[in-house]
């Protein structure tokens, strides 16, 4: 379970100052699939990164798992962030890497006893055949299925997505919102996804946080979007939206 | 004309063992100065990376240390820092004049502050996602440095290290003043101070052929390892 108590956030250049979260207080279950949701600048990045660490609070706690991060050595948080996984909007690939280093990096860094094979995962997100490329040669929606790979190698417990779908189009968004499905089906680990995507929330979530200037507005039951939409071409749906009333 | 051609060669042939005697102080000093920059000069521009505000190893003493330090010697003349560093070099060496390894220490330093700012230049270039996924997956700052920086900087460090090299080349070219020796001396003593000027130009073209190879072979090397 994720639990922010109290949260407050202030970022400060020369001469402005810019409150980023301010009194957040949030609870995600185990196993949840959660939505935060807002225009940019309402501060659901900065949220995502405090419960992996990236950012830490001016005042108030997080916890993943009854473990305080706000309280942890450097040493410790490192082990908790071993176990969480993330993906980016920019996917943030290393682009001098193949697909399969790419994929197999966390490995690299720390043990896993029940990793999964770079082959599995590269199977899960449907790029077996691309294991031997460079990023420079995927598509948009390649790359981001390479960061999910990435991330669901070390099988984390909690899986954070900061704006996954933001840089591709929206047949490409429909993909990797299934693949996201998917993975949370097969691992049932807890995600967390940021966007302001409201149909990738629809598409994905179970209940979502709706932000704005820095603080919670409100807490929503998602009434999800069950039947699998069919995804239309992109021409296809081109034509639908550009001739139609 | 096939006179004049044969009269050159032959003087060319004539000055040859001197000629290769100089290219070979060359090589020892550029040799002291790669290593130099390799061992030192990558660490050094590391730290300047890694210590600036808002970096993973943020510290501002630390620094302004290195940047006052890299700045000092690349702002000094380079025939000031030779002429300056003679009783160091006496002391460490035991003599600070007349041999390619003694000559040899300005070209250390020098390469150092070089190349550190080259590489701390090249680190800049890599998006700032790549640390923070480093950060994410909890990476070391170990493990930020030459598993996801020098990995996406690695052609980047290849072409500065190939713009630096060019650059310790040019200043091997000084070292005649301390009796260094060296292809630049070689050209100098005949060339000016003996108006032997075909032999003079005979040595500027070998250095132009130097710096061709080197850089040649820095944008091969450079374009081989990118694949971004």
């Amino acid at each position: 379970m994720i639990k922010l108590q109290h949260i407050e956030k202030t970022f400060y250049s020369k001469q402005t100052e810019f409150t980023a979260l301010s009194n957040i207080n949030l609870s995600i279950e185990s196993g949840e699939s959660f939505g935060v949701i807002g225009e940019s600048g309402a501060g659901k990045s900065t949220l995502l990164r405090m419960i992996n660490a990236l950012e830490s609070p001016d005042k108030g706690s997080v916890s993943v798992d009854d473990v305080n991060l706000t309280q942890l050595s450097k040493k410790k948080l490192r082990l908790q962030q071993k176990q969480i996984g993330m993906i980016f909007q920019q996917f943030n690939l290393l682009n001098n890497k193949t697909v399969a280093d790419n994929v197999r990096l966390p490995l690299t860094l720390h043990k896993y006893p029940n990793a999964l094979t770079v082959d599995e995962v590269l199977d899960f997100v449907g790029l077996a055949d691309k294991k031997n490329n460079y990023p420079q040669e995927l598509s948009g929606g390649q790359k981001q299925r390479v960061g999910i790979a990435r991330a669901l190698i070390t099988r984390p417990k909690l899986l954070l997505c900061d704006e996954p779908t933001s840089a591709l189009d929206q047949n490409t968004t429909e993909e990797i919102v299934e693949v996201l499905k998917k993975a949370h089906e097969e691992f049932k680990m807890t995600i967390v996804v940021v966007t302001h995507e409201l149909l990738v929330i629809k598409a994905l979530c179970q209940r979502a946080a709706l932000m704005e200037q820095g603080q919670i507005r409100q807490i929503v039951q998602v009434n999800r979007c069950e039947s699998k939409e069919i995804v239309v071409p992109y021409l296809e749906r081109a034509i639908e939206v550009l001739t139609h009333d | 004309m096939t006179e004049s051609i044969s009269l050159y060669i032959e003087r060319v042939i004539e000055f040859s063992p001197r000629l290769i005697e100089s290219l070979w102080e060359t090589g020892i000093m550029l040799f002291f100065a790669m290593i130099a920059a390799i061992l030192l000069g990558i660490p050094v521009g590391t730290l300047l990376y890694l210590t600036a505000d808002t970096r993973p190893m943020a510290n501002r003493f630390l620094n302004r240390l290195l940047n006052i330090l890299v700045n000092i010697i690349r702002s000094f003349p380079f025939l000031l820092l030779v002429v300056a560093m003679q009783p160091f070099i006496r002391q460490v060496y035991g003599r600070a004049t007349g041999d390619p390894i003694a000559a040899s220490f300005p070209m250390v330093v020098i390469a150092i502050a070089l190349y550190a700012r080259f590489v701390e230049q090249s680190l800049m270039e890599v998006p700032r996602g790549i640390t923070e996924t480093a950060q994410s997956m909890g990476a070391t700052n170990w493990q930020l440095v030459w598993k996801f920086l020098y990995v996406e900087a690695r052609s980047s460090l290849v072409i500065g290290f190939t713009t630096a090299v060019i650059s310790f080349v040019s200043y091997s070219t000084i070292m005649g003043v301390v009796g260094g020796g060296g292809i630049g001396d070689f050209a100098i003593r005949y060339g000016y101070q003996r108006y032997e000027t075909d032999i003079m130009y005979t040595a500027i073209v070998l250095i132009i052929i130097l710096v061709e190879i080197f850089q040649w072979l820095g944008l091969k090397l450079a374009k081989r390892i990118d694949k971004r």
